[in-house]
Order: C-alpha cells, then structure tokens, then sequence
C-alpha cells in the first residue's frame, strides 16, 4: 500500500510537469501580448474581440496562472473552449473519442487473443518449426510502422490492385469497402466490422507481435524453472502445468509492455485514423495542433497522459494479483 | 664469417612425436541469413545514397521521365524504365527513395547521436550517484515517456518554426535539425533508462570499487571505468532505437511535419502519392517498401547485438 501511494504521488507529480510542459511548448512562438487570442480566432478578427477573448482566458496573465486557471477548469469538468471550431472541447472530444477507444479496444483484445496461446504454443514447442515461422513473423511485425502496414493493407486487402508482369496480370484486393465514414456497432454491425477491420489490423499486428515475443522469451525462461518439473514429475497434466503454473509466472513483462505501449497505440491511431479518414481523437489532435487550437490540444493531451498514468497505476497493481510474493513483501514493507 | 644460422638441431628419431594441442579455435557461429541480408541492404542503401550524383543509374530526383517524350502522371509502372515506375510529377520512384534516404538516414543517426549524449550522460550520473539525482532522472524519464511519443513530436516540432522566427540566432534551425533534435529527445527516456540499470549494476564491480580505492575521482571512474563497459548496451539500444527514429521520421512526415518542400523523405513520398493509390499502387509501395527493409535491417542488427551481450530491453 505504501508502495503504491509512492507511485500515485510520482506519477501526479509526472502529470502535472507535462500538462504544464504541453502548455508552454503550444506558446512558443506567440510572445507578443494578444498573441494566443490572436492565433486562437485566426488573423483576421477585430481587436476588441481579442481583447475579450484574452481577458476571458487570462491569455495575458504569467503561465502559471494561465495554468491553474486550466486545470481548475478541467477538474471541475470544463476543458475550455475551442475557438476555430466554436465548440466547446469536451463535446468537441465527445464527438471524436468514441473512435479512438474503439480501436485501442479492439487492438489490444486481438493482439493478445492472438499473442497468448501462439506464444505458448511457441515456448511449448521451443525449436520446432512452428517456433521458427512464429519468430520469424512476430519479428518482422515488431519493425513493421503503421505508416508501412497501412498502405500496404490498402493495396493488398481493399483496392483492387492490377499488378503486370509483362503479359501476366494479378489482380488482387477489393475484399473490403474503402474506409470513411466511421460506423458505429450499435448503427449496424456488420458494416462495423468491415469498416473497421483494415484499421485495427494496422494497429493490431504489430502490437500482437510485441506481446508474443516478450511472452515467448519469458516463458521459454519459466519452463527450465525447477518448480515445472516438480510439477510435471507430481503428475500435474502438462496442458495444467503450461497454463497455469508457467503462463502466471511469465506474465511480467507482458503485464507491463501491456501499460508501456498504449503511448505507441495513440501514435499508431493517429497515423491510422489519418490515413483512413476515420473522425477520431488523433485526427482532431493532429488538426488542432497544425491550427494551433490551443485548449483542444492541452485538454486531450491531458486526457491521454491521464490514461497513460493510470494504466501503469493499474499495471503496478496487476503485479500483486499475478504475483504473491511481491503483495505479500509490500504488506511487510 | 659466416652469417649462415645455425640449422636447427636435428630431431632425436626415437623421440615421441609430442602431442601438439589443437590450435585455439573459438567457435564461430555462422551468422544468420538474416543479418547478412541485414547488412548488405543497409550498405548498398547507405552506398547508393552518398554517391547517387554519380551512379549512371539513378536519376536526378527532379529529373523528368519522358515516355514517347512527353512526361505523364503515373505514366510508368515497375518496369525496366523505371524500376519503381514513375509518380505524379513524372519523376522516378527509384531516385526518389534514394534521394530521400539521404534525408531519413541523416535525421536518423545524427538524432540517435543525440540521445546517446543526452540520455547516456543522464543515466549515468542516475545510476552512479543515485539518491536525489537518480530521483530527478527517473521523473524527468517518466514525463518523456508519460507523453506518447508521436503526440509530442508533433507538437514540438509545430512550435518550433514559430521559435525560429522568433529568435535571429536560431537561422541555422532547419526543419531538419528540429527532426533531429525532437526524434533524438524521445530517444533519451529509453537510453537514458538502460544505461541507469547497466551502470547501477557495474559501479558494485571490483575493478570499479579498485579505481575508487586508489583515490580515483567519480569523473575518473565514469570515463575510464563506467563509459567503456557502456558501449554495448548503448550500441544495442542505438540500433533499435534508430529504428524506430526513423519510422517516427515517416510518421511525422505522413501528418505533414517532414522536412522542407522539394526534398524527398519517405514518409513524405508516402504521403505524397497516398491518394492516387488507385491508380498507381507503386508510387506507395515502394518508398513503404524502402521505409520497412531499412526499419527491419536496422531491428535485426540491434537483436543480434542484444542476443550477443545478453541485454534485455523489455521497455524500449
């Protein structure tokens, strides 16, 4: 418990130093006095409506209270105003962040849908063939860059793509709808699934990837542990020994890649939500960044940290439940 | 006088014939298919790009490919003309992914040069002095790594053009250099992370503990005994990172924040031709295509080296 509260307080403190960091970086370059308001309503806005809009924001006033008067805001559920789009950021991320956490979702549940059993599978059949092949793919998914696997899935799986070699012409793709419009499940399922499918492919494959090849590397190391041949020499039955007593040992650095790449997974559905033209999150931030929309990009730069803080909180907790010893060496500390 | 030598003394007959012990061969493991395609890639990328002005086979990257000697959009397809057939402004995809790793590969290690300065001398000093400072190191790598990655590039390097207009004596500030300069800060929280723990663990060694006994200074013992026993770890780390610098690299120039118009980059060809996809498949494929050999060349060399000094980078 001691432990964990030490690790809430460094992680406020992480919070707070990089909502605080967004803010100055997204001023930089606006020094002159009006500047933000200015930026905010575009060039050509009158300069009484500048005015308001820096006394409304204290635009003028020093950072930290600039700062303070944000954060007060979004504690009490009011993430400002954004002024190009004249929507307030909290429908303005309503809108938008159904997307984003959709994708997330999906790829993480596929990713180890897939990565548990094939990486035990692999680690069971350590050397076989189905280990080389597993090895190989997980390794070429690990470098591949959604900003590499989302064209290519585009040519291979959507468009219908005519590829000559001299006379001999290949034709392949068109199995998929070209991806635009986002379609919500509860609209209609189907057309859903087909049109998020290329997407969370980009976002999964390289994510089921990494997990698979931490979990292997773990689990190959578990099962020349003493306690699995202890345990298959008791007569446990060997798919018992694999699952339960070797996976819950392994699970440590999956566990924590698990909290260490949802950073990568936001990278990776902006450049996807971008690319396919999916309304989400990423593709608000990315314009709002370009447009300099000051509140929209410190509100879900927040929003994002928050997540990320939270789910390495929740990783720290996962630890105690997977192992015993270390709840029990914290109720001794 | 004779300068003739001595012949050497002829040996006795019923002498055994001494057992001669086999000649010390350490045993060498083939290196894999892998990394032997890994490495020649990577140098006939590297070759290709330095001296692309003078290799007859490459074009000019603005160099018009005439077809019947009138210039087409995506007239030309993979083919013996064109090997990577032509884009929307009739240039050749092949020139361009030459001429454009040039851009990538330079922001790449000139970036990973500055996370290895900044992130090694930040865990260093972590891992030797601990205490207060190891503190502020780990909460300054906590916040790089609290922000996803892609997020802060694309902030910083949004304001930094702003900065640069701002300030006279930031000129030299190109595009290319604030790449260098973002890609290389998200590159510190990972280096800097493993060079703690790796110095962590060597500052309890002997030879440490022997250098400080004989009244050496920290300065002393970090240059001379600390940073040599580094080089692996931060080599290993470097190469993987490069990696993923310069997918980041792609990212960023997809979104619209690559380097300066007229200059080629491969996410900016990628970005460049994306909407034509349709129509001419090629343009896409093969910058994707250069972008994902280099990124898994560069991946391959840095699990060979991990593999052969035993460094885990769970976290990278």
């Amino acid at each position: 418990m001691r432990y964990f509260l030490q690790r809430l307080l460094q992680f406020s403190i992480v919070f707070f130093i990089v909502t605080f960091a967004v803010m100055i970086l997204m001023r930089l370059g606006l020094n002159a006095p009006g500047d933000p308001a200015r930026t905010l309503l575009g060039g050509t806005a009158d300069q009484a409506l500048i005015d308001e809009t820096t006394a409304k924001y204290r635009l003028d006033s020093n950072l930290f209270v600039q700062y303070f008067f944000w954060l007060k805001g979004m504690l009490t559920g009011d993430m400002g105003y954004s002024v190009p789009n004249s929507i307030s950021v909290a429908a303005y991320i309503q809108t938008r962040a159904m997307t984003t956490i959709l994708l997330g979702l999906y790829a993480t549940f596929f990713a180890v849908l897939i990565s548990v059993p094939l990486a035990v599978h692999q680690a069971y059949k350590r050397d076989s063939m189905f280990d080389k092949v597993g090895s190989g793919l997980s390794f070429v998914f690990v470098s591949v860059p959604a900003i590499v696997l989302a064209p290519i899935l585009t040519i291979v799986l959507i468009n219908e793509t005519e590829i000559s070699f001299g006379d001999y012409v290949l034709t392949i793709g068109g199995w998929f709808p070209r991806v635009g419009d986002k379609i919500y499940p509860w609209e209609d399922l189907w057309a859903h699934i087909e049109n998020f499918f290329v997407p969370t492919l980009v976002l999964t494959l390289p994510l089921a990837a990494i997990y698979t090849r931490l979990l292997r590397g773990d689990m190959v190391q578990t099962l020349q542990a003493d306690f699995v041949t202890l345990a298959s020499a008791k007569g446990v039955s060997p798919r018992r020994v694999l699952w339960v007593h070797a996976l819950r040992n392994s699970l440590f650095s999956f566990v924590t890649s698990i909290g260490t790449q949802l950073g990568a997974i936001v990278g990776g559905a902006i450049v996807v939500e971008q690319f396919f033209d999916l309304d989400g999150m990423g593709s608000m931030l990315v314009g709002a960044i370009l447009s300099k929309d000051l509140f929209t990009v410190q509100s879900t730069a927040a929003i994002l940290v928050a997540c990320v803080v939270v789910v390495n909180l929740i990783v720290d907790l996962m630890y105690a439940v997977i192992d015993p010893r270390i709840r029990h060496m914290r109720a001794l500390a | 006088m004779s300068t003739a030598v001595a012949p050497p003394p002829a040996a006795t007959p019923e002498a055994p014939p001494a057992i001669e012990p086999a000649p010390f061969k350490p045993k060498r493991k083939r290196p894999s298919t892998g990394l032997i395609f890994a490495c020649t890639f990577l140098f006939l990328l590297v070759f290709m790009a330095v001296f692309a002005d003078y290799l007859g086979f490459i074009r000019y990257p603005d160099e018009k490919v005439l077809v019947d000697g009138k210039a087409g959009r995506y007239k030309l397809g993979p083919g013996w003309d064109a090997w990577f057939g032509t884009d929307g402004l009739s240039h050749d995809v092949f020139a361009s992914c030459i001429y454009g790793a040039r851009v990538t590969l330079q922001i790449g290690l000139f970036a990973t040069a500055f996370g290895i300065v900044v992130g090694g001398f930040l865990g260093v000093l972590a891992g030797y002095f601990r205490k207060t400072t190891d503190r502020v190191v780990s909460i300054i790598t906590d916040c790089l790594l609290a922000m996803p990655a892609l997020l802060l590039a694309m902030i910083l390097v949004s304001r930094l053009d702003d900065v640069r207009n701002d300030v006279t004596w930031l000129d030299w500030f190109s595009r290319k250099w604030q790449l260098v300069f973002t890609l290389g800060l998200l590159a510190v929280a990972p280096l800097a992370r493993i060079v703690r723990a790796q110095t962590m663990s060597l500052r309890e060694r002997e030879f440490v503990l022997a250098a400080r006994s004989l009244g050496a200074k920290p300065g002393r013992v970090i240059l001379r005994e600390i940073l040599p026993n580094l080089i692996p770890a931060i080599l290993t780390v470097a190469f993987t990172g490069l990696s993923i610098i310069i997918a980041a690299e792609g990212a960023l120039a997809f979104l619209g924040l690559g380097v300066e118009i007229g200059t080629p980059t491969w996410g900016k060809l990628i970005n460049d031709n994306r909407n034509q996809i349709d129509v001419a498949w090629w343009a896409t494929f093969f910058p994707c295509l250069m972008l994902f050999l280099t990124v898994v060349s560069f991946n391959v060399i840095g699990d060979r080296l991990s593999r052969r000094f035993d460094i885990r980078q769970a976290g990278v």
